[in-house]
């Protein structure tokens, strides 16, 4: 279900240019086959109870009926990414349940998939297997089942501490909801939690955020991601406009604040909006990042195999219909120049703590150096890219500004 | 062709009376064109022309009437560009006429087009046919329009015909005036060749197309004629007539209008008002009043990407070889670097040009403001004429500066009399006359050329509702306080910011400007400090902070498409900025200088 005809028409005429649109039925016989040693696998699990205002993902309103016809049809997908003469010989590294919400597939749901992700692909024993939960779907039944398919990782959407942000955002849980929610996953037997927080809400001051971060780090989670909110196009929010949006500065100091609460706990700040312990950086997101490639799964999931970014349809009745037409659901995309390529590992490279090879950014400068170079050194002088030992990071400042350098490597 | 049966004449009004709704009338009554071809205005023919519904290049089209004498007639109708910026090719245009039609709207009255027009046309000993358009109109008031056309203009207003060009009512009439008042050319088929070049336009097949009026003498294909101003010798390939389409004819002769090629390369070689003669048998003295068209107004144009610099060169040669009032130099700029500094008539003309450039050859360009060209007196003694503020000498080097002047004559409604008294102090005007013509009042005043090059039209237009009109003509240069003011971003001077302004107007002038500097410049990764000075005083500063965050936040999903593309939009837009010393400034930015 399309949240606004806003989004609709998104979809229809702002197909970026350079990329393939796919007619009826024309899309490829068999995936393109990877250039790496290892893949990801990400599965889109559409459904949702009720849609957030800030989100802009590919959701479908949940009716249990639906289900059933979802999985068959990822079942059917699968068999196809499976058929491709090189599927056998690649191992898959992580899986990564995403939505949507999918915990609101039963354990038995949820078990099928996997099975059948193990019985036809060769997804490697200890693949990092990953699951989003909403706190109000968590039950202590359905996180042991879910331990018990072989889920290894739990990523928890708790959003705030404050119950009174969680209203405004839509949310079915509630602080205390959320902290049991963390304690099922724990007793469960999940020795790997990660915890989601939005900061930049509307009427969110600062002390309301700093108990949240505190209140937060005290449960102990291994991994924590915070994503500064951003009006997206597709997302209600962005269709109707939002009143009480805090102050610039107020942003800012609020992601301040986080990365300082979360480096005193012991976190490493890995990735832009990405915070984690020793050895729990999440494998998954670590393959986007890096620009290795992945496998999509479900409506609207993104793959990148080879030179080849491409996209799922969005809408899941379409997504089934084509699958059980027996053809694979693509409806976008688009192989990258090498030029492209590179830009993408820089950009995406350089979210990261440990940055970027300097070789990588010499290469993109040889290309075509403009003001890079000066750009590049006033970076540099202002403390924002850190050189050394051959590769080059951005610093936490760095980080805030990064879109501001991304444009200039593309 | 007896040049007895020949009539040679213009249509010239005010802005919007009617002069392509009658053109067309009278093409569609002579069977020129049929009546429904005739709604597009066929005389407009230039895509910008059509979108602005002005003429920006002079027509020319050929009828062919049997009047009710019997006789057959061949009326030539030279069309004039319709705006104060082009003021010297309607002179040209008229001198090729011995008649003009002057169009009153019944419902406007004489404006002030139409009294510089008719100026023209009289000062040119011109036949002048009054015309009152738009009879039908609700409001159109026929007696007190010929009222104005005698009072005003000196003419019989009785004599005025009254039509409705837009349903053709009494147009046979103008016809038929024309044919009976305007006399028909004289001059000596056998006579020395002796054509005066009106118009002109590049055709890239035939090379430079020039429009002509026999005053005495033949031509024909194979000709060797002779251009008086530069003593170029061409052969004639092609003689013809407007019918309305080209069409060669074997030859032309005294009084007769039409085209001739000639391989001419470039429109500045046969420019208006050039006489062309036999190369064997030349003429005695070429026709009077031969100018070059003057640029009043200078830019100068850079493209974004230095990449574009050539690719704008040659877009400037081409439209220079239609345009021959259009001037370009090379020029460097501290904060741009290289461009040309152009040379336009008015405001209109340039942004005509920019807008061909970037239309026709897809160029992403910055106009720095529009200046007037100055006299300086220098203390050494030396005259210079400076068309760039970044150019003038240092204060302690300048003994005197002059800038133009042009007479403004403006037609209002008494009651936006004191709006427009207002508007022309604040443009430094200074009274010359008023004269009261019933409601309305005829006011002269001397402008600085500087004030009103911008957005005085606009700012007329909107004090009085829309109803005030305006003319106006170069006059002399004068001596005045004049200052150079700078602007600065983060301490450096812009020199394409530079601008000239009279001293007492300098502080508010640098506080608009240092505003809308701010308003525009996006914040950057540093804060930048705007800064309007006077030599090393400051006497304006805003402050754009420092950019805060710009982040993409997630990529859901592993959705890295979408976020490529996002900035590969930005990027894009990032293309209209210029890189200014450390500072990226948006093309709008030197825009705005003029604007505020």
């Amino acid at each position: 279900m399309r949240p606004s005809g806003a989004a609709l028409h998104l979809d229809l005429f702002e197909r970026p240019a350079g990329c393939v649109r796919m007619l009826e039925g024309s899309g490829p016989a068999t995936l393109w086959a990877p250039r790496g040693p290892a893949l990801g696998v990400y599965v889109h699990v559409p459904f949702c109870v009720k849609r957030c205002g800030y989100c802009s993902f590919n959701t479908a309103l949940y009716r249990e009926a639906a289900v059933p016809r979802y999985l068959a049809a990822l079942a059917r997908e699968i068999d196809l990414a499976a058929g491709a003469p090189w599927a056998a010989a690649v191992p898959i590294s992580t899986i990564f349940f995403g939505g949507g919400t999918p915990s609101l597939l039963t354990p038995p749901q949820l078990v099928s998939v996997l099975e059948h992700l193990r019985a036809r692909l060769a997804v490697a024993p200890d693949a990092e297997i990953t699951v989003e939960c909403n706190p109000e779907s968590v039950s202590p039944e359905r996180l042991t089942g879910y331990r018990a398919a072989g889920v290894t990782r739990i990523s928890l959407g708790v959003q705030s501490l404050d119950d009174r942000v969680l209203t405004s955002l839509d949310r079915a849980h509630s602080a205390a909801g959320a902290r049991a929610a963390f304690e099922t996953a724990r007793r469960a037997g999940f020795d790997n939690v990660s915890t989601d927080l939005i900061y930049g809400l509307p009427g969110l001051d600062l002390a309301t955020w700093e108990t949240t971060v505190r209140g937060l780090l005290d449960w102990g989670p291994d991994h924590l991601s915070a994503y500064g909110l951003t009006l997206d196009e597709g997302s209600r929010w962005h269709a109707t406009g939002m009143t009480g949006l805090p102050a610039e500065d107020t942003v800012t100091e609020q992601y301040r604040v986080l990365a300082r609460r979360a480096a005193e706990t012991g976190f490493e700040h890995y990735e832009i909006s990405n915070y984690a312990r020793p050895g729990r950086r999440s494998a998954h997101n670590q393959i986007y990042w890096r620009a290795e490639e992945y496998l999509a799964l479900g409506p609207g999931a993104c793959g990148f195999l080879g030179d080849t970014r491409y996209g799922n349809v969005k809408a899941t009745e379409r997504y089934c219909a084509m699958l059980e037409a027996g053809t694979l659901p693509i409806a976008t995309h688009e192989t990258l120049t090498a030029r492209q390529r590179l830009a993408e590992r820089l950009l995406l490279g350089l979210r990261l703590s440990e940055g970027v090879p300097d070789a990588w950014l010499a290469e993109r400068v040889a290309l075509e150096p403009g003001r890079l170079p000066a750009l590049l050194d006033s970076w540099r002088e202002r403390s924002l890219l850190v050189s050394g030992g051959g590769r080059s990071h951005l610093t936490e400042t760095g980080f805030l500004l990064s879109d501001a350098l991304f444009v200039e490597l593309l | 062709m007896a040049t007895a049966l020949i009539r040679n004449f213009s249509i010239i009004a005010h802005i919007d009376h009617g002069k392509s709704t009658l053109a067309d009338r009278l093409l569609s009554l002579t069977g020129t064109m049929d009546a429904k071809k005739a709604v597009g205005q066929v005389l407009d023919s230039m895509d910008l022309e059509k979108e602005r519904g002005i003429t920006i290049k002079a027509h020319t089209v050929r009828l062919l009437y049997t009047a009710r004498d019997g006789k057959e007639y061949t009326l030539n109708l030279i069309d004039t560009p319709g705006h104060v910026d082009f003021s010297y090719e309607v002179s040209r245009s008229l001198a090729a006429c011995e008649g003009a039609v002057l169009i009153v709207d019944a419902a406007q009255g004489v404006e002030a087009q139409t009294l510089a027009n008719f100026y023209l046309a009289a000062d040119g000993g011109l036949e002048i046919v009054p015309v009152i358009n738009k009879i039908d109109l609700p409001a159109a008031d026929v007696e007190g329009t010929r009222h104005q056309i005698t009072e005003i203009l000196g003419l019989d207003g009785d004599e005025a015909i009254p039509i409705s060009a837009k349903h053709g009512t009494n147009v046979v009439d103008v016809l038929e005036a024309i044919v009976a008042r305007i006399p028909p050319p004289t001059g000596d088929p056998e006579a020395p060749l002796k054509a005066l070049v009106f118009d002109s336009f590049y055709d890239s097949y035939q090379g430079v197309v020039v429009y002509v009026r026999l005053i005495d003498g033949r031509v024909r294909a194979g000709q060797r004629i002779l251009l008086m101003s530069n003593g170029k010798v061409y052969e004639v390939q092609q003689a013809g007539v407007f019918s309305p389409d080209m069409r060669p004819v074997k030859e032309l002769s005294a009084g007769q209008v039409g085209y001739l090629t000639a391989a001419i390369k470039r429109v500045a070689d046969a420019k208006m008002g050039e006489t062309i003669t036999d190369a064997l048998r030349p003429t005695a003295e070429p026709c009077p009043g031969y100018r070059d068209a003057k640029a009043m107004v200078f830019a100068g144009l850079y493209p974004i990407e230095d990449t574009d610099y050539e690719g704008l060169r040659d877009a400037l040669e081409k439209l220079k070889l239609n345009d021959s009032a259009f001037s370009f130099e090379p020029e460097t700029s501290l904060a741009l670097g290289y461009g040309f500094r152009c040379g336009f008539l008015g405001m209109l003309h340039l942004e005509i040009v920019q807008e061909r450039l970037e239309r026709e050859f897809n160029l992403s360009l910055i106009v720095t403001a529009p200046s007037v060209r100055f006299k300086v007196l220098t203390t050494q003694g030396e005259v210079l004429e400076v068309d760039n503020p970044a150019k003038l000498p240092p204060p302690d080097k300048i003994e005197r500066l002059e800038e133009p002047y042009v007479r403004g004559s403006v037609f209002v409604p008494t009651e936006f009399m004191t709006a427009i008294y207002k508007l022309a102090q604040d443009k430094r005007g200074e009274h010359r006359s008023l004269e009261y013509l019933g409601k309305r009042v005829h006011i002269l005043f001397d402008f600085p050329l500087s004030e009103i090059v911008v957005d005085f039209y606009d700012k007329l237009k909107s004090v009085s509702k829309g109803y005030a009109s305006f003319d106006y003509e170069f006059l002399e240069f004068r001596p005045s306080e004049l200052v150079k003011l700078d602007i600065l971003l983060n301490g450096d001077p812009v020199d394409a910011l530079s601008v000239v302004v009279h001293r007492d107007k300098a502080y508010e002038k640098g506080k608009a400007l240092t505003e809308k500097l701010r308003g525009v410049i996006p914040r950057q990764l540093y804060e930048v400090a705007i800064q309007a000075a006077i030599g090393s005083r400051v006497i304006a500063r805003e402050t754009v902070k420092a950019m805060g965050k710009n982040v993409t936040a997630k990529c859901y999903g592993g959705d890295i498409t979408r976020k490529r593309k996002l900035l590969e939009k930005q990027k894009e837009g990032k293309k209209r900025m210029k890189q200014v010393g450390k500072v990226e400034v948006p093309q709008e930015a030197f825009l705005s200088v003029l604007k505020s």
